[in-house]
Formats: C-alpha cells, sequence, structure tokens
C-alpha cells in the first residue's frame, strides 16, 4: 500500500510537470488544457474517493505554486471532481473494462467542461470574482474535448496504480 | 519492530516538519515557502520534460519546413532540414537583437532606468495574464515595478525572487490601471478582462473628447502603480448605451503582448 501510494505520488509530480513543462504552453485556440484536474476523475474511477480528493487537492497545490492565480484554488476543483466522481467510481460506471467504451470519455469531457466553472465559481466564493473573465465558454468546451480523448489512458494509467498499490474497488 | 518503525516516523517527520520551518521562515510567510516548497517538488521533473519536449518540439516544427520539399531525396531533406533549423536560428537571434535594440529606444521612460530582461515563461493557467522574467532582487528588480516592452505599458512586477520575477500583465483580469489622455484633464481606469482579451475603459464622461485611435497613457496620479506617460492602449471601439451619460471603451494594448521575447523592467517604485 506504501509503495502504491509512494508510485501515486510519484506518478502526480510527473503529471503536473507534464502540464507545467509541456501542456501548458501548448495552447489549443488560445486554451490551456488541464490535465490536472482530469487526473482526480481518473482516480475517483477506480473506486477510492478520498486517494483521488487528496491526490487532486495536492496536484492543484504544485501546480498553483507556479503561477499567480490564486494559490490551492485548482486544488479546489481537483477534491471537487473527486467527490463528484466518487460515486460513479464506486458504482463501476466509468470502469474501462466494465463500462461502454464511451462512457469514461463522456466523463472526462464533462469532466473537462465543468472544471473551468468550477474554478471560476469557487474563486468567486473566495474573494476572487474577476475569474469569470476571458474565453470562460472556449475554456470549458477546448478542455471538454481535450479530457473526452486523454480520459481512456489517465483512466487505464489510474487503474494500473490502484491495482498494484491496493486501494482498487476489486 | 513496531516501534522501531514509529520511531523511525517521528524521525522522519521532524526532519520534513522542520525543514518545512526554516523553508517558510527564510522564504517571508507560510503562503510564499508553501509555494516555495511545491516548486521545489516539482522542479526536476518539470526541467527533465522540459529537456525531453524541447527537441520533441523542434523536431515537429522541422517537420513543417520539410512539406516544402517533399520532392526531394532523404538525404537533400536531412540536410535541407539541418540547414532550416539553422536559419530559424538566425531569425530567432535577429529578431531578439531587433527587439533588444528597440527597447534600448524607449521614447516614453524618460529618465527612468531600465532593465532587459528576457521573457522565460508564461503563465502555466488559463486564469492569469503574466510572465516570468529572469531578472530578480539580485539585479535590481523590486515588488511593484512597471515593465515596458517597445510601444508602452506591459504590466508590472507582483513576485520576486533572486534571479526571478512574476509580471501581472495590463490585460490580466485583476488589473487596473490609471490612465489619461490629450491635456490629461480626465482621468480613467484601465481594466483587464483576461488571457486574449481586449482591456477596457468604462464609465468615461461623454465631455471627453475620445474617439477610435486615442491614445490613453499613465496618469502618474500620486500613490499610482506606475510613473506617467507611458502609453497604455489605443481606443479600437466606442460603445455608448442609449440614455447612459459614460461611455465604455473597448481598448487595444499600445504594447504588442503576443511577442514578448524582451522587456524593459522600470527602475522605479511606486510611492508607498
Amino acid at each position: 500500500m506504501t509503495r502504491g501510494l509512494l508510485a501515486l505520488a510519484l506518478t502526480t509530480v510527473i503529471l503536473v510537470a507534464l502540464q507545467l513543462a509541456a501542456i501548458s504552453p501548448l495552447r489549443v485556440g488560445g486554451v490551456v488544457v488541464m490535465v490536472i484536474w482530469l487526473w482526480p476523475l481518473s482516480l475517483s474511477l477506480t473506486g477510492d474517493t478520498r486517494v483521488a480528493a487528496v491526490t487532486g487537492f495536492l496536484a492543484g497545490v504544485l501546480f498553483d505554486a507556479h503561477s499567480l492565480a490564486p494559490f490551492a484554488l485548482s486544488g479546489v476543483v481537483g477534491v471537487v471532481v473527486a467527490l463528484a466522481a466518487g460515486p460513479l467510481g464506486r458504482e463501476g460506471v466509468g470502469d474501462l473494462d466494465g463500462a461502454a467504451w464511451w462512457v469514461t470519455p463522456a466523463l472526462g469531457a464533462a469532466t473537462g467542461f465543468m472544471s473551468p466553472l468550477v474554478y471560476v465559481v469557487a474563486g468567486a466564493l473566495t474573494g476572487h470574482p474577476d475569474l469569470w473573465r476571458g474565453n470562460l465558454g472556449v475554456m470549458m468546451v477546448v478542455n471538454a474535448v481535450a479530457c473526452a480523448v486523454l480520459a481512456r489512458p489517465f483512466t487505464r494509467l489510474a487503474q494500473y496504480l490502484a491495482n498494484s498499490g491496493g486501494w482498487s474497488r476489486a | 519492530m513496531s516501534n522501531v518503525r514509529t520511531r523511525r516516523g517521528v524521525v522522519a517527520g521532524s526532519v520534513v516538519l522542520i525543514l518545512v520551518l526554516i523553508i517558510v521562515a527564510t522564504s517571508g510567510g507560510v503562503l510564499s515557502g508553501a509555494k516555495t516548497i511545491a516548486r521545489g517538488v516539482v522542479a526536476p521533473f518539470s526541467w527533465t520534460i522540459s529537456a525531453i519536449a524541447r527537441p520533441i518540439g523542434n523536431a515537429f516544427a522541422g517537420a513543417f519546413n520539410y512539406s516544402n520539399v517533399v520532392n526531394q531525396n532523404a538525404q537533400l531533406r536531412s540536410e535541407l532540414g539541418r540547414a532550416e533549423m539553422r536559419a530559424s536560428e538566425v531569425q530567432t537571434l535577429e529578431q531578439q537583437l531587433q527587439e533588444v535594440s528597440a527597447l534600448q529606444n524607449l521614447t516614453f521612460v524618460g529618465s527612468l532606468r531600465v532593465l532587459t530582461a528576457q521573457v522565460t515563461t508564461n503563465s502555466p493557467t488559463n486564469f492569469s495574464a503574466s510572465f516570468t522574467i529572469a531578472r530578480g532582487i539580485d539585479d535590481g528588480v523590486q515588488d511593484g515595478m512597471p515593465v515596458v516592452s517597445n510601444g508602452g505599458l506591459v504590466g508590472r512586477v507582483v513576485a520576486v525572487t533572486s534571479h526571478t520575477a512574476s509580471v501581472l500583465m495590463i490585460t490580466d483580469a485583476t488589473s487596473v490601471t490609471g490612465a489619461t489622455f490629450g491635456d490629461a484633464t480626465t482621468d480613467v481606469l484601465i481594466d483587464g478582462r483576461g488571457v486574449d482579451q481586449p482591456i477596457v475603459a468604462t464609465s468615461v464622461p461623454l465631455s471627453a473628447p475620445i474617439s477610435p485611435g486615442t491614445v490613453f497613457v499613465t496618469s502618474g496620479l500620486s500613490g499610482g502603480l506606475y510613473p506617467a506617460g507611458i502609453p497604455v492602449a489605443t481606443v479600437k471601439a466606442v460603445t455608448l448605451t442609449p440614455g447612459a451619460s459614460t461611455y465604455d471603451f473597448t481598448l487595444a494594448p499600445s504594447a504588442n503582448l503576443h511577442s514578448l521575447g524582451y522587456v524593459d523592467v522600470l527602475l522605479w517604485e511606486p510611492a508607498t
């Protein structure tokens, strides 16, 4: 279990680094695709909401340390994503081997679509009301498409870590 | 066995706690300390990924250039690719040289001392219009200093470390710039609207003689964030709501914010 959690922590740090060094500079339609919000969804679909929430929060905090955006707000979004997907994960919805092939991408699309909105709402609730400005609609659409495409590989990776780490649903 | 594990855990936890406290104490606050720790955790990995991603990106760029020589044989294409890569590097260097040269001829910074800095990274998020420069406290950069580029105001320094500084651009949703125009009798506030969005000035009195093409410059009011006279933006469109007593303006930043290779930091501190 401990070794599995270390592997998860290392994978998460690498994903954040990948987001910062490779994905963020590669703006799609002027928009940054936020894979760090897809990661808690993928982990949640493996069945352990608590691990997903903690990991999503830490990934967000690590990411926010590199920007001037409100600190830890990305982490809050990660927690919200993990908690929202938790019941689905426990029920086996989005299970790569059990559910229809399109379910996981659909959940990824929903996550990508809603996450920027959650970020803006969370920002407004924590004293940053200006975050709604900008290309919110474009952000939601681009992230939805990107997360739909990436959802299956991310969930496969999460499933592998969960199985080897000992916190999977099975 | 269990006691040994517990003892090891306590020792490891204590070491981590001491390290955290040292970092927090030396970096000026809990939030700053947390950010420093988080950056330290990610840094080795992001450096490695950058080192891997950059050549891949270059290979993609090279592939685009190859499309013009599809009829060449493999050897010629290889040689051409190398030549184009070299040409591209030279072009980049020339562009950088032009930018630096242009910065030396800035007309609006008057007698203020400037420090030229290379832009290293852009904001990694959708929610902050900012970038990092390769100059910091050791070079004389301080919090609040204005940053300009050839053409006008870019933003101001909002966070600074020994060798780097973060610059919040005037397009950021939280940015507000005091400006004026013409004979400087009317002051307006120019608001950012987020990454890649036009900046705006709202609630400008109808009596103000403003039309498309009017240039706004920093007002330099006492206690303001910027010295007077730095070009900020040009009026692009005027919105007049029927029955309203004020105008709203959509503005185009004077500085070209899309291609910032080098910027100038004005060594001027806002009055506190």
